[in-house]
C-alpha cells in the first residue's frame, strides 16, 4: 500500500523534499508554496521533511521562523504551512532526522505523518516528479 | 470584434502574489459547475503564464487570456 492515495491516473504526483530549517529561514518557505500551487492545480501533493527540514514543522516553529525580506516586514512560516495545509499538503518526516534534533512524534504540528527510507524510494519511483530543496 | 463572454462568478485577486491567485481560483472554480465561466482578475506579473500551465493541468478550459488597463483579466470554463 503506497503512501500516495490516488489511483486517478490523470491526477499527478509531486513530492517535494524539504532538507533546511531553522539555520536557513530563506529557504523554507518556498517548498510550502510550491506545493500549494502544485495541489492548487488538482495534484496529489506531499513535502518530505528531512535533515534539518523537520524543524519547519515542529510545533512553535511556525511562528519563530521569519522569511526574511530586504526593507524588513518578514512573514511568518507557519502563514506558508497552513495555506499548504488547507489546500491539503501531506507532510512527511522519518525517524532519524527526528532523532538528528530530539524531536518525537508529539514535537510535530497536528497531521505530520511518519514514513521511513523504503516507503520514501517507494513514493520516489512513483512519482510524476520529485523536487529537493 | 472579439466576442463577448458571459462569466457566471467574477473573482477579484488583484494585489495577490503567487500562488495565491491559483489558490484562490482553484477553490473558486470547485464551487462552478461544468460549462459555467469563472472570470478572473490579476496585477500579479506571473499570472499570465500560471493560468495557462493551470488550465493545461488541470482541463479547465482558458477561453480568453486578455489585459486591461493594466490588469490581467482570464476567463477559464469550468470542464
Amino acid at each position: 500500500m503506497s503512501v500516495w492515495k490516488t489511483n486517478d491516473p490523470d491526477v499527478k504526483k509531486i513530492l517535494y523534499v524539504q532538507t533546511h530549517g531553522e539555520k536557513d529561514p530563506e529557504r523554507t518557505a518556498t517548498p510550502f508554496f510550491l506545493a500549494t500551487a502544485g495541489a492548487a492545480m488538482d495534484n496529489e501533493v506531499c513535502i518530505y521533511f528531512t535533515m534539518n527540514g523537520p524543524q519547519c514543522v515542529a510545533k512553535g516553529n511556525g511562528e519563530k521562523i521569519i522569511i526574511p525580506r530586504k526593507g524588513g516586514g518578514g512573514k511568518e512560516l507557519k502563514f506558508f504551512i497552513e495555506q499548504a495545509a488547507e489546500i491539503g499538503v501531506r507532510f512527511l518526516v522519518c525517524q532519524p532526522s527526528l532523532d538528528l534534533h530530539g524531536y518525537t512524534m508529539d514535537d510535530m504540528i497536528e497531521g505530520v505523518e511518519m514514513i521511513g527510507g523504503a516507503a520514501f524510494n517507494d513514493m520516489a519511483c512513483d512519482a510524476d516528479a520529485v523536487i529537493g530543496f | 470584434m472579439t466576442d463577448v463572454i458571459k462569466e457566471d462568478q467574477v473573482l477579484d485577486c488583484s494585489g495577490m502574489l503567487c500562488p495565491m491567485p491559483v489558490v484562490k481560483t482553484s477553490k473558486a472554480m470547485k464551487e462552478l459547475q461544468a460549462g459555467q465561466v469563472l472570470k478572473m482578475i490579476a496585477t500579479d506579473p506571473g499570472a499570465p503564464p500560471d493560468m495557462e500551465a493551470w488550465s493545461r493541468q488541470t482541463g479547465n478550459e482558458l477561453l480568453r487570456s486578455t489585459t486591461e488597463n493594466g490588469k490581467f483579466i482570464f476567463y477559464l470554463k469550468k470542464k
